[in-house]
């Protein structure tokens, strides 16, 4: 999935970049210097700060919504500089809950891997450049114009992980019912104040990418829709013995090849330049 | 709308008459009447620009007057109270109205406008004046209505895919019934449909796999339906090149064919030979499928558009027969299996093809009876789920 996603994005900055740049004839350049002419907004030499929401465009065994503040310098109309931070405020997804608890009582698979994409975001810091070669205008409900850019966001930083395995219970409460934390009533999950699954944590460096439009509202108002790919190295153990983790013992070792892991997100924005 | 605009033309006739003597009027990029504004003195000189450069009236003396296309495109005021703007004009006073805020930037110094070039109609506009700008999204310079249209996508890329994925290409054909309203017959193939890695990773290693419903393959998919274009737009490319593009919306229903994994490839050792054994799917029948989508059409002169879609297809899934068998046809074939009977001589249902269960394939030594097991269990436990197949479309189009 992820892979693809890239390449979606990948396909989507491409064809809308690539054709409009052939294909045009003398009157259509006459109308463009008519467009150019018409710009109402010229960012170029701006500052803007910009406040974010993220959700998650796709959810397998983790769940990530984004909270984040940037603050950007226009070089140029469609040039920027970018430098964004916040925090993702992360959870296991019903599917991991379940798959913990059967895979307690799962006994005969004595010897087992890591799951890959278990690593959760955090704190986050990023900084990048923004492209936006697309300056366009929207016909809303045919008399209200919209004026928009279309952009394409690449950069990177560093962010706080976290990674809580659905495999490794150190400490078995219950093994039919699945239950590896000190919860009171063994019905509600909600009663336990901790769990005893193998936790880690790392600082990890992180790139980013994103496609988007920045809509322009009144003369320092914007509103940003975009598709943005976080992206970090995984890191997992291989070959787990049930017995030594059970135990409370590290066992496996490291994967040779662990990968990335993207978080594909979409975020809705609102920017305000001065 | 249209009648304020219509009592706007009116009262601004004699207007844009007396403009004609005098100043041309700058035009607005929205029919939309501009808010009131205070009026002010006429500045020395342009200002640095700021979010945008403030409009500045031409100083010179009157113009030529633009052509009576611009005249009509320009705005006019509503009621008395929203004045001021074009209707009025008062060309050689120093207070005279400020331009609407999304008027163009008129230099002091632009260009005189007396060369026929300058005066030439570009689309109906006097788009070599500088001193007059259009609508803000002109007229669209391809009509759509009564217009066919083929869209070939070679590409279409499933996005959502937890437990499956898809890749394959589409075909559609829609007729323009009206300029933003359209019917749509589509069909597409999925020339790669498999369940996810992901699904297979928890097989592996928990020991968990999605329920057969919710991993269920669309192999090829044909509905009806409508297409709507409520926007439209135009955007610039670096500067130097327009777009025009619609956004269209679109809707339908019909029918797929599905399929699921039943054994995904496995190497298969036969007298100290190993045989790699390509992934089995079962035929799981058709079902009805619906689909939402929106997305871009960029059009490229008056024949060509580029079409990039995200589609949603919706189709019901229940999975409890596998190649037409059932449960009960799974239970006797895994019998007479054990027993080392003919398939031939049981009581299966008329749809059951037990001969796709039977037999070894020649190339791989493969025994087809092995997979009567799995077969078995895709339907030992029926689900169902409604499925979305959340896919990119990329593709072309042709209209005549």
């Amino acid at each position: 999935m992820n892979a693809r996603t890239l390449r979606v994005i990948a396909s989507l900055a491409i064809s809308l970049a690539a054709p409009v740049a052939s294909a045009q004839d003398d009157d259509e350049k006459v109308l463009d210097n008519v467009v150019v002419r018409n710009r109402l907004f010229e960012p170029g030499g701006h500052l803007e700060l910009s406040l974010g929401v993220g959700l998650p465009v796709q959810t397998h065994l983790t769940a990530h919504y984004f909270f984040n503040v940037g603050v950007a310098y226009n070089l140029f109309n469609t040039f920027a500089l970018e430098a964004r931070a916040g925090y993702a405020a992360s959870r296991h997804t019903g599917l991991a809950r379940s798959i913990s608890e059967s895979f307690l009582d799962r006994q005969d698979k004595k010897v087992t891997d890591e799951l890959e994409d278990l690593w959760e975001m955090n704190l986050h810091g990023v900084a990048g450049v923004r492209w936006a070669p697309i300056y366009g205008k929207l016909s809303l409900l045919s008399d209200l114009p919209a004026h928009f850019q279309a952009y394409v966001w690449a950069g990177g930083g560093l962010g706080s992980f976290q990674r809580n395995s659905v495999i490794q219970c150190t400490q078995v409460v219950d093994r039919e019912l699945g239950i590896c934390d000190d919860r009171a009533v063994p019905e509600d999950r909600g009663s336990a104040s901790s769990d005893y699954w193998v936790k880690e944590t790392r600082v990890a460096p992180v790139v980013s990418a994103a496609v988007g439009f920045r809509f322009f509202v009144l003369n320092k108002h914007g509103v940003r829709l975009e598709l943005r790919d976080w992206v970090f190295r995984d890191a997992y153990r291989v070959n787990l013995l049930r017995d030594d983790w059970e135990a409370g013992r590290e066992t496996g070792e490291p994967a040779a090849s662990p990968g990335f892991t993207h978080l594909v997100q979409f975020d809705l924005g609102y920017t305000f330049s001065f | 709308m249209r009648p304020i605009i219509s009592l706007a033309l009116l009262v601004a006739a004699p207007a844009l008459a007396l403009a004609q003597a005098n100043v041309p009027a700058p035009g607005a990029e929205t029919s939309v009447p501009p808010p009131p504004v205070q009026a002010q003195p006429k500045p020395e000189a342009p200002s640095a620009p700021a979010t945008r450069p403030e409009p500045v009236v031409p100083q010179e003396t009157p113009e030529p007057a633009p052509e009576a296309d611009t005249a009509a495109e320009a705005p006019a005021p509503a009621s008395p109270e929203e004045t001021p703007v074009v209707a009025e004009p008062q060309p050689t006073q120093p207070d005279a109205p400020a331009t609407p805020e999304d008027a163009p930037v008129l230099a002091a110094e632009s260009p005189r406008t007396t060369e026929a070039q300058q005066q030439r109609l570009v689309h109906g506009a006097p788009l070599y004046n500088p001193n007059v700008s259009v609508h803000i999204v002109q007229k669209k310079r391809f009509a759509d209505e009564g217009h066919h249209e083929f869209a070939f996508f070679p590409a279409t890329v499933q996005v959502n895919g937890k437990y499956t994925n898809h890749a394959g290409s589409a075909l559609q054909y829609i007729y323009h019934l009206q300029e933003n309203f359209a019917f749509q017959l589509m069909g597409q193939y999925n020339w790669y449909s498999n369940e996810s890695d992901f699904n297979l990773e928890l097989i592996d290693k928990v020991r968990e796999q999605a329920q057969a419903a919710s991993s269920l393959l669309l192999v090829w998919g044909a509905q009806a339906g409508v297409e709507v274009t409520p926007l439209y737009g135009k955007f610039a490319f670096l500067n130097d090149s327009l777009a025009q593009f619609s956004v269209v919306l679109s809707g339908g229903a019909g029918l797929g064919s599905t399929r699921h994994l039943i054994r995904p490839e496995v190497a298969n050792e036969v007298d100290g030979e190993t045989f790699t054994v390509p992934a089995r799917f079962g035929d799981t029948g058709t079902k009805f499928l619906g689909s939402v989508g929106g997305g871009f059409r960029l059009q490229f002169g008056e024949h060509y558009a580029l079409r990039m879609e995200v589609r949603d297809l919706i189709y019901t899934a229940r999975v409890d027969k596998v190649d037409g068998c059932n449960l009960a046809d799974f239970e006797a074939l895994e019998a007479a299996r054990a027993g080392n009977q003919d398939f031939a001589t049981l009581q299966l249902s008329g749809s059951c093809k037990y001969e796709k269960f039977d037999g070894v394939d020649p190339k791989t030594k493969k025994n087809y009876r092995e997979d009567i097991i799995l077969g078995r269990d895709l339907v030992a436990e029926p689900s169902s789920d409604v499925l979305n197949n959340i896919s990119f479309y990329a593709g072309f189009s042709i209209l005549f």
